[in-house]
Protein backbone atom coordinates (compact mmCIF):
# COMPACT_ATOMS: atom_id res chain seq x y z
CA UNK A 1 0.00 0.00 0.00
CA UNK A 2 1.53 3.35 -1.58
CA UNK A 3 1.27 6.76 0.71
CA UNK A 4 -0.73 7.77 -1.52
CA UNK A 5 -3.35 5.01 -1.14
CA UNK A 6 -2.92 5.56 2.94
CA UNK A 7 -3.88 9.33 2.87
CA UNK A 8 -6.61 8.44 0.73
CA UNK A 9 -7.70 5.62 2.85
CA UNK A 10 -7.09 7.91 6.13
CA UNK A 11 -8.98 10.75 5.00
CA UNK A 12 -11.88 8.32 3.94
CA UNK A 13 -11.74 7.33 7.22
CA UNK A 14 -11.67 10.17 8.64
CA UNK A 15 -14.69 11.72 6.79
CA UNK A 16 -16.63 8.21 7.70
CA UNK A 17 -15.82 8.60 11.31
CA UNK A 18 -16.74 11.86 11.81
CA UNK A 19 -19.70 11.24 9.63
CA UNK A 20 -20.58 8.39 11.78
CA UNK A 21 -20.64 10.10 15.30
CA UNK A 22 -22.22 13.54 14.12
CA UNK A 23 -24.73 12.59 11.34
CA UNK A 24 -25.56 8.71 11.29
CA UNK A 25 -25.30 7.97 15.11
CA UNK A 26 -28.40 9.77 15.22
CA UNK A 27 -30.08 8.06 12.55
CA UNK A 28 -32.28 5.77 14.17
CA UNK A 29 -34.71 3.25 12.15
CA UNK A 30 -36.40 0.24 14.04
CA UNK A 31 -33.75 0.78 16.74
CA UNK A 32 -30.86 0.15 14.18
CA UNK A 33 -28.16 2.66 13.45
CA UNK A 34 -26.08 2.70 9.96
CA UNK A 35 -22.18 2.30 10.40
CA UNK A 36 -20.73 4.42 7.80
CA UNK A 37 -17.25 3.76 9.44
CA UNK A 38 -17.67 0.17 9.44
CA UNK A 39 -18.74 -0.58 5.94
CA UNK A 40 -15.51 1.95 4.85
CA UNK A 41 -13.36 0.00 6.66
CA UNK A 42 -15.18 -2.92 4.79
CA UNK A 43 -14.54 -1.75 1.28
CA UNK A 44 -10.97 -0.39 2.47
CA UNK A 45 -9.64 -4.04 3.68
CA UNK A 46 -11.39 -5.70 1.00
CA UNK A 47 -9.19 -3.29 -1.46
CA UNK A 48 -5.97 -3.08 -0.07
CA UNK A 49 -6.07 -6.11 2.58
CA UNK A 50 -5.89 -7.25 5.77
CA UNK A 51 -2.73 -4.82 7.28
CA UNK A 52 -4.11 -2.03 5.60
CA UNK A 53 -7.34 -3.27 6.87
CA UNK A 54 -6.16 -3.94 10.71
CA UNK A 55 -4.16 -0.61 10.54
CA UNK A 56 -6.98 1.59 9.15
CA UNK A 57 -9.65 -0.56 12.09
CA UNK A 58 -7.45 0.77 14.87
CA UNK A 59 -7.17 4.77 12.89
CA UNK A 60 -10.75 5.00 12.60
CA UNK A 61 -11.87 3.48 16.22
CA UNK A 62 -9.41 5.59 17.49
CA UNK A 63 -11.08 8.66 15.81
CA UNK A 64 -14.70 6.95 17.13
CA UNK A 65 -13.53 7.35 20.66
CA UNK A 66 -12.02 10.07 20.60
CA UNK A 67 -14.71 11.52 19.27
CA UNK A 68 -17.31 10.48 21.47
CA UNK A 69 -15.21 10.26 24.79
CA UNK A 70 -15.54 7.07 25.07
CA UNK A 71 -13.76 4.05 26.16
CA UNK A 72 -10.49 4.77 24.51
CA UNK A 73 -9.19 1.22 22.86
CA UNK A 74 -12.56 -0.11 22.79
CA UNK A 75 -13.78 0.38 19.26
CA UNK A 76 -10.31 0.69 18.23
CA UNK A 77 -9.70 -3.30 19.06
CA UNK A 78 -12.89 -4.28 17.55
CA UNK A 79 -12.31 -2.34 14.17
CA UNK A 80 -8.99 -3.44 14.17
CA UNK A 81 -9.93 -7.71 14.66
CA UNK A 82 -12.71 -6.83 11.74
CA UNK A 83 -10.77 -5.06 9.33
CA UNK A 84 -7.67 -8.01 9.44
CA UNK A 85 -10.74 -10.52 9.00
CA UNK A 86 -12.05 -8.59 6.19
CA UNK A 87 -8.52 -8.03 4.47
CA UNK A 88 -7.39 -12.08 5.08
CA UNK A 89 -10.99 -12.73 3.21
CA UNK A 90 -10.20 -10.30 0.62
CA UNK A 91 -7.02 -11.52 -0.73
CA UNK A 92 -8.14 -15.02 -0.08
CA UNK A 93 -11.26 -16.26 -1.30
CA UNK A 94 -13.18 -13.15 -1.80
CA UNK A 95 -10.83 -11.53 -4.70
CA UNK A 96 -13.17 -11.04 -7.44
CA UNK A 97 -16.34 -12.01 -5.91
CA UNK A 98 -18.95 -9.58 -6.66
CA UNK A 99 -21.16 -10.33 -3.52
CA UNK A 100 -18.46 -10.16 -1.65
CA UNK A 101 -19.27 -6.54 -0.09
CA UNK A 102 -22.03 -7.31 0.44
CA UNK A 103 -21.40 -10.51 2.63
CA UNK A 104 -18.84 -9.37 3.81
CA UNK A 105 -20.57 -6.31 5.48
CA UNK A 106 -23.38 -8.04 6.67
CA UNK A 107 -21.11 -10.72 8.42
CA UNK A 108 -18.77 -8.34 9.58
CA UNK A 109 -22.17 -5.89 11.06
CA UNK A 110 -22.76 -9.11 13.28
CA UNK A 111 -19.31 -9.87 14.60
CA UNK A 112 -18.71 -6.09 15.26
CA UNK A 113 -22.41 -6.00 17.72
CA UNK A 114 -20.90 -9.37 19.44
CA UNK A 115 -17.69 -7.93 20.01
CA UNK A 116 -18.57 -4.55 20.94
CA UNK A 117 -21.18 -6.48 23.36
CA UNK A 118 -18.47 -9.39 24.52
CA UNK A 119 -16.07 -6.44 25.45
CA UNK A 120 -18.26 -4.24 27.39
CA UNK A 121 -19.52 -7.53 28.88
CA UNK A 122 -15.51 -8.44 29.56
CA UNK A 123 -15.14 -4.92 31.15
CA UNK A 124 -18.49 -5.60 33.44
CA UNK A 125 -20.52 -2.97 31.81
CA UNK A 126 -24.03 -3.35 30.90
CA UNK A 127 -24.05 -5.49 27.68
CA UNK A 128 -27.78 -6.05 26.76
CA UNK A 129 -27.81 -8.80 24.17
CA UNK A 130 -31.39 -8.51 23.70
CA UNK A 131 -31.39 -5.12 22.43
CA UNK A 132 -28.24 -5.32 20.15
CA UNK A 133 -30.12 -8.54 18.62
CA UNK A 134 -33.36 -6.64 17.86
CA UNK A 135 -31.34 -3.82 16.26
CA UNK A 136 -29.40 -6.35 14.46
CA UNK A 137 -31.38 -6.97 11.45
CA UNK A 138 -32.68 -2.98 10.35
CA UNK A 139 -28.67 -2.03 11.15
CA UNK A 140 -27.53 -5.26 8.58
CA UNK A 141 -29.82 -3.54 5.95
CA UNK A 142 -29.55 -0.10 5.89
CA UNK A 143 -25.16 -1.16 5.73
CA UNK A 144 -26.25 -3.33 2.95
CA UNK A 145 -27.77 0.12 1.32
CA UNK A 146 -24.78 1.67 2.17
CA UNK A 147 -22.38 -0.66 0.87
CA UNK A 148 -22.60 -0.26 -3.15
CA UNK A 149 -22.37 3.37 -3.27
CA UNK A 150 -19.36 3.26 -0.67
CA UNK A 151 -17.42 0.54 -2.18
CA UNK A 152 -17.61 2.16 -5.19
CA UNK A 153 -16.64 5.48 -4.04
CA UNK A 154 -13.79 3.64 -2.24
CA UNK A 155 -12.83 1.51 -5.47
CA UNK A 156 -12.52 5.08 -7.28
CA UNK A 157 -9.87 6.37 -4.63
CA UNK A 158 -8.15 3.06 -4.18
CA UNK A 159 -7.85 1.20 -7.35
CA UNK A 160 -7.93 -2.74 -7.19
CA UNK A 161 -4.25 -4.09 -7.26
CA UNK A 162 -2.92 -6.33 -9.39
CA UNK A 163 -3.61 -9.70 -9.56
CA UNK A 164 0.39 -10.44 -8.85
CA UNK A 165 -0.03 -8.50 -5.52
CA UNK A 166 -2.33 -11.01 -3.76
CA UNK A 167 -1.35 -14.34 -2.67
CA UNK A 168 -0.42 -16.36 -5.02
CA UNK A 169 0.04 -19.75 -2.54
CA UNK A 170 -1.80 -20.89 0.70
CA UNK A 171 -0.48 -22.95 3.53
CA UNK A 172 -1.74 -25.66 4.64
CA UNK A 173 -2.72 -26.01 8.63
CA UNK A 174 -2.52 -29.30 10.58
CA UNK B 1 3.94 -13.51 9.39
CA UNK B 2 4.18 -9.43 9.10
CA UNK B 3 0.60 -8.94 8.72
CA UNK B 4 0.06 -11.34 12.14
CA UNK B 5 2.49 -9.26 13.96
CA UNK B 6 0.92 -5.60 12.97
CA UNK B 7 -2.34 -7.14 14.39
CA UNK B 8 -0.83 -8.54 17.29
CA UNK B 9 1.16 -5.15 17.91
CA UNK B 10 -2.29 -3.61 16.82
CA UNK B 11 -4.52 -5.53 19.30
CA UNK B 12 -2.05 -5.07 22.48
CA UNK B 13 -2.00 -1.10 21.75
CA UNK B 14 -5.66 -1.33 21.74
CA UNK B 15 -5.96 -3.23 24.70
CA UNK B 16 -3.52 -1.05 26.55
CA UNK B 17 -5.32 2.01 25.78
CA UNK B 18 -8.77 0.60 26.78
CA UNK B 19 -7.24 -0.68 29.93
CA UNK B 20 -5.79 2.89 30.24
CA UNK B 21 -8.84 4.51 29.80
CA UNK B 22 -10.72 1.83 31.96
CA UNK B 23 -9.03 2.10 35.00
CA UNK B 24 -8.49 6.26 35.16
CA UNK B 25 -12.15 7.50 32.97
CA UNK B 26 -11.97 10.78 34.09
CA UNK B 27 -8.13 11.65 34.05
CA UNK B 28 -4.83 11.00 33.30
CA UNK B 29 -2.67 11.50 30.84
CA UNK B 30 -4.39 9.82 28.24
CA UNK B 31 -7.82 11.53 29.10
CA UNK B 32 -6.45 14.65 28.58
CA UNK B 33 -4.74 13.70 25.30
CA UNK B 34 -8.47 11.98 24.52
CA UNK B 35 -9.75 15.71 25.64
CA UNK B 36 -7.49 17.26 23.28
CA UNK B 37 -8.35 14.95 20.24
CA UNK B 38 -11.95 15.56 20.84
CA UNK B 39 -11.45 19.40 20.67
CA UNK B 40 -9.61 18.55 17.72
CA UNK B 41 -12.26 17.00 16.28
CA UNK B 42 -15.13 19.03 17.24
CA UNK B 43 -15.13 21.45 14.31
CA UNK B 44 -15.53 18.77 11.69
CA UNK B 45 -17.93 17.40 14.00
CA UNK B 46 -20.15 20.71 13.91
CA UNK B 47 -19.34 20.84 10.08
CA UNK B 48 -20.65 17.56 10.08
CA UNK B 49 -23.83 18.32 11.72
CA UNK B 50 -24.43 21.79 9.20
CA UNK B 51 -23.87 20.19 6.65
CA UNK B 52 -26.89 16.99 7.40
CA UNK B 53 -29.12 19.15 9.36
CA UNK B 54 -30.96 20.22 6.10
CA UNK B 55 -31.33 16.68 5.41
CA UNK B 56 -32.21 15.82 8.83
CA UNK B 57 -35.02 18.85 8.80
CA UNK B 58 -36.76 17.78 5.72
CA UNK B 59 -36.50 14.04 7.27
CA UNK B 60 -38.18 15.18 10.70
CA UNK B 61 -40.49 17.03 8.59
CA UNK B 62 -42.41 14.17 6.64
CA UNK B 63 -41.53 11.89 9.58
CA UNK B 64 -43.31 14.33 11.87
CA UNK B 65 -46.25 15.23 9.09
CA UNK B 66 -46.24 10.90 8.62
CA UNK B 67 -46.76 11.04 12.70
CA UNK B 68 -49.29 13.96 12.16
CA UNK B 69 -51.24 11.62 9.70
CA UNK B 70 -51.07 8.61 11.93
CA UNK B 71 -52.01 10.61 14.92
CA UNK B 72 -55.13 12.52 13.12
CA UNK B 73 -56.75 8.80 12.15
CA UNK B 74 -56.17 7.95 15.72
CA UNK B 75 -57.84 10.65 17.05
CA UNK B 76 -60.57 10.52 14.96
CA UNK B 77 -61.04 6.96 15.89
CA UNK B 78 -60.83 8.16 19.84
CA UNK B 79 -63.43 10.71 18.73
CA UNK B 80 -65.63 8.11 17.26
CA UNK B 81 -65.49 5.83 19.95
CA UNK B 82 -66.02 8.76 22.60
CA UNK B 83 -68.83 9.64 21.09
CA UNK B 84 -70.16 6.40 20.20
CA UNK B 85 -69.57 5.78 24.45
CA UNK B 86 -71.56 9.22 24.92
CA UNK B 87 -74.34 7.76 23.21
CA UNK B 88 -74.62 5.16 25.01
CA UNK B 89 -74.36 6.86 28.03
CA UNK B 90 -77.19 9.44 27.37
CA UNK B 91 -79.16 6.22 26.29
CA UNK B 92 -78.08 4.88 29.51
CA UNK B 93 -79.41 8.25 31.86
CA UNK B 94 -82.51 8.11 29.63
CA UNK B 95 -83.35 4.24 30.29
CA UNK B 96 -82.29 5.28 33.86
CA UNK B 97 -84.84 8.35 34.10
CA UNK B 98 -87.55 5.80 32.59
CA UNK B 99 -86.99 3.22 35.29
CA UNK B 100 -87.10 5.70 37.92
CA UNK B 101 -90.18 7.20 36.78
CA UNK B 102 -92.08 3.49 36.31
CA UNK B 103 -90.83 2.47 39.81
CA UNK B 104 -92.06 6.15 40.98
CA UNK B 105 -95.59 4.92 38.90
CA UNK B 106 -95.31 1.14 40.87
CA UNK B 107 -94.96 2.68 44.08
CA UNK B 108 -98.00 5.24 43.46
CA UNK B 109 -101.21 5.11 44.61
CA UNK B 110 -102.29 5.11 40.80
CA UNK B 111 -100.99 1.11 40.46
CA UNK B 112 -103.16 -1.64 41.20
CA UNK B 113 -102.24 -3.28 44.66
CA UNK B 114 -103.00 -6.41 43.27
CA UNK B 115 -101.06 -7.28 40.55
CA UNK B 116 -97.16 -7.33 40.87
CA UNK B 117 -94.67 -5.30 37.98
CA UNK B 118 -92.46 -7.62 36.01
CA UNK B 119 -90.15 -5.18 34.65
CA UNK B 120 -89.19 -5.70 31.16
CA UNK B 121 -87.12 -3.84 28.75
CA UNK B 122 -88.55 -3.23 25.02
CA UNK B 123 -86.63 -4.95 22.79
CA UNK B 124 -88.02 -4.04 19.32
CA UNK B 125 -90.27 -0.94 18.46
CA UNK B 126 -93.48 -1.15 15.88
CA UNK B 127 -92.19 -0.72 12.35
CA UNK B 128 -95.30 -1.22 10.43
CA UNK B 129 -98.64 0.44 9.42
CA UNK B 130 -101.06 -2.71 9.75
CA UNK B 131 -99.80 -3.91 13.37
CA UNK B 132 -98.77 -2.14 16.42
CA UNK B 133 -96.62 -4.53 18.61
CA UNK B 134 -93.42 -4.64 20.59
CA UNK B 135 -91.62 -7.22 21.87
CA UNK B 136 -90.70 -7.11 26.21
CA UNK B 137 -87.59 -9.21 27.07
CA UNK B 138 -89.91 -11.08 29.99
CA UNK B 139 -91.78 -14.36 29.12
CA UNK B 140 -93.92 -17.04 30.74
CA UNK B 141 -91.06 -17.82 33.60
CA UNK B 142 -92.15 -14.35 34.87
CA UNK B 143 -95.72 -15.14 34.83
CA UNK B 144 -96.36 -12.89 32.08
CA UNK B 145 -99.30 -14.98 30.60
CA UNK B 146 -101.95 -13.87 27.41
CA UNK B 147 -103.82 -10.76 27.84
CA UNK B 148 -101.47 -9.53 30.69
CA UNK B 149 -101.40 -5.55 30.90
CA UNK B 150 -98.70 -3.88 29.93
CA UNK B 151 -97.69 0.05 31.58
CA UNK B 152 -94.72 2.21 31.46
CA UNK B 153 -94.58 4.92 33.92
CA UNK B 154 -97.34 7.59 32.11
CA UNK B 155 -99.79 4.75 31.49
CA UNK B 156 -101.24 1.81 29.70
CA UNK B 157 -99.15 0.68 26.89
CA UNK B 158 -101.13 -2.19 26.12
CA UNK B 159 -101.60 -6.43 26.15
CA UNK B 160 -99.61 -9.61 25.87
CA UNK B 161 -100.68 -11.40 22.63
CA UNK B 162 -97.76 -13.73 22.04
CA UNK B 163 -96.41 -14.86 25.31
CA UNK B 164 -93.26 -16.56 24.74
CA UNK B 165 -90.81 -18.27 27.40
CA UNK B 166 -88.63 -14.96 28.07
CA UNK B 167 -90.04 -12.91 25.63
CA UNK B 168 -93.88 -11.76 24.70
CA UNK B 169 -95.28 -9.75 21.99
CA UNK B 170 -97.38 -6.90 23.08
CA UNK B 171 -99.77 -5.30 21.17
CA UNK B 172 -100.02 -1.48 22.05
CA UNK B 173 -103.45 0.19 22.36
CA UNK B 174 -102.75 1.96 19.05
CA UNK B 175 -103.30 -1.31 17.15
CA UNK B 176 -106.38 -1.05 14.92
CA UNK B 177 -107.08 -4.66 16.69
CA UNK B 178 -106.93 -3.10 20.47
CA UNK B 179 -110.15 -2.04 22.31
CA UNK B 180 -109.42 -1.79 26.23
CA UNK B 181 -113.01 -1.15 28.34
CA UNK B 182 -112.35 2.61 29.83
CA UNK B 183 -113.72 5.45 31.62
CA UNK B 184 -114.20 9.21 32.40
CA UNK B 185 -112.39 9.60 35.74
CA UNK B 186 -114.42 12.72 36.11
CA UNK B 187 -118.31 12.14 34.92
CA UNK B 188 -117.55 8.10 35.02
CA UNK B 189 -118.70 7.53 31.71
CA UNK B 190 -117.74 4.10 30.27
CA UNK B 191 -116.63 3.58 26.65
CA UNK B 192 -114.52 1.62 24.62
CA UNK B 193 -110.76 2.53 24.04
CA UNK B 194 -109.65 2.28 19.97
CA UNK B 195 -107.27 3.30 17.32
CA UNK B 196 -108.11 6.67 16.16
CA UNK B 197 -106.43 9.00 13.58
CA UNK B 198 -102.63 10.24 13.41
CA UNK B 199 -101.40 8.31 17.11
CA UNK B 200 -104.54 9.30 18.68
CA UNK B 201 -107.29 7.26 20.23
CA UNK B 202 -111.00 7.35 20.46
CA UNK B 203 -113.20 6.75 23.21
CA UNK B 204 -115.76 4.69 21.56
CA UNK B 205 -119.32 3.20 22.25
CA UNK B 206 -120.42 6.85 24.66
CA UNK B 207 -124.31 7.66 23.93
CA UNK B 208 -124.80 10.85 22.77
CA UNK B 209 -126.70 11.27 25.91
CA UNK B 210 -123.49 10.86 28.28
CA UNK B 211 -121.10 14.01 29.21
CA UNK B 212 -117.90 14.02 28.45
CA UNK B 213 -115.24 17.25 28.34
CA UNK B 214 -112.57 17.81 26.87
CA UNK B 215 -109.70 17.75 29.09
CA UNK B 216 -111.14 14.65 31.10
CA UNK B 217 -108.45 11.91 32.09
CA UNK B 218 -109.63 8.19 30.59
CA UNK B 219 -108.59 5.00 33.01
CA UNK B 220 -108.74 1.65 32.82
CA UNK B 221 -112.29 0.67 33.76
CA UNK B 222 -111.94 -3.13 35.69
CA UNK B 223 -114.40 -5.32 36.08
CA UNK B 224 -117.64 -4.16 36.31
CA UNK B 225 -119.57 -7.98 36.91
CA UNK B 226 -117.36 -10.72 38.27
CA UNK B 227 -118.81 -13.13 35.95
CA UNK B 228 -117.19 -11.11 33.35
CA UNK B 229 -113.60 -10.52 34.93
CA UNK B 230 -111.84 -7.38 32.81
CA UNK B 231 -107.95 -8.36 31.79
CA UNK B 232 -107.24 -4.50 33.39
CA UNK B 233 -107.31 -3.55 36.11
CA UNK B 234 -109.14 -0.29 37.76
CA UNK B 235 -107.29 3.00 37.07
CA UNK B 236 -104.64 2.48 34.63
CA UNK B 237 -104.20 6.24 33.36
CA UNK B 238 -105.08 5.85 29.42
CA UNK B 239 -104.84 9.61 27.98
CA UNK B 240 -106.79 12.69 28.21
CA UNK B 241 -109.70 14.04 26.27
CA UNK B 242 -108.75 16.30 23.10
CA UNK B 243 -111.95 17.22 21.30
CA UNK B 244 -115.40 15.82 21.81
CA UNK B 245 -117.69 15.94 18.42
CA UNK B 246 -121.56 14.46 17.95
CA UNK B 247 -123.10 14.50 14.34
CA UNK B 248 -127.18 14.19 14.05
CA UNK B 249 -126.64 10.71 12.48
CA UNK B 250 -124.36 9.14 14.81
CA UNK B 251 -125.58 7.30 17.67
CA UNK B 252 -122.53 7.98 19.70
CA UNK B 253 -120.22 10.76 20.52
CA UNK B 254 -116.42 11.20 19.18
CA UNK B 255 -114.63 11.79 21.85
CA UNK B 256 -110.93 12.01 20.44
CA UNK B 257 -108.36 11.11 23.04
CA UNK B 258 -104.52 12.30 23.70
CA UNK B 259 -102.58 8.67 25.17
CA UNK B 260 -100.59 9.14 27.82
CA UNK B 261 -97.48 6.81 26.84
CA UNK B 262 -95.55 7.28 23.80
CA UNK B 263 -95.52 4.19 22.47
CA UNK B 264 -92.89 5.18 19.73
CA UNK B 265 -89.89 5.90 22.29
CA UNK B 266 -90.88 3.11 25.24
CA UNK B 267 -87.46 2.06 26.61
CA UNK B 268 -88.87 -0.28 29.82
CA UNK B 269 -92.44 -1.33 30.26
CA UNK B 270 -93.89 -3.19 33.43
CA UNK B 271 -95.86 -6.40 32.70
CA UNK B 272 -98.91 -6.21 35.55
CA UNK B 273 -99.15 -9.98 36.95
CA UNK B 274 -101.87 -10.74 39.28
CA UNK B 275 -100.46 -11.57 42.73
CA UNK B 276 -100.65 -14.71 43.77
CA UNK B 277 -100.48 -16.73 40.38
Amino acid sequence: MSVADGLKAAALLFVAAIAQVSIFSQVDIFGGVPQLVLVTLVAVALLRGSVAGAIAGFFAGLIVDTATLGQLGLTSLVLTVSGYWIGRYGETTGRDRGHAPFSSVAVITVLYAFGVLLVHFMLGEPAPAGSVVEALLPTIVMNLILTAPVYALVRVLLRPRDRTDYATEVQLLG
Amino acid sequence: MVRRVVLAVLVIVALGLLTISFRSPTSGALHDAQSYGASALRPFQVAGVRVARPFRDAYNYVDSLSKAKTDLAKYKKLTRNYRAQALLNAGAVQKLSDLERLMRYESGPTYPKDFRAVNAAVLSFPSGSDSEQIVIDAGTTLGVRLNTPVVSADGLVGRVTTPGRTTSVVTLLTDPDSAVPARDLKTRVSGLIRHGQGGTLILDRVPKNEIVNKGDWIVTRGTVDRRYPDEYPYGIPIGRVVAVGTSDIASFLTVQVQPLADVDSLDSVAALVPKGK
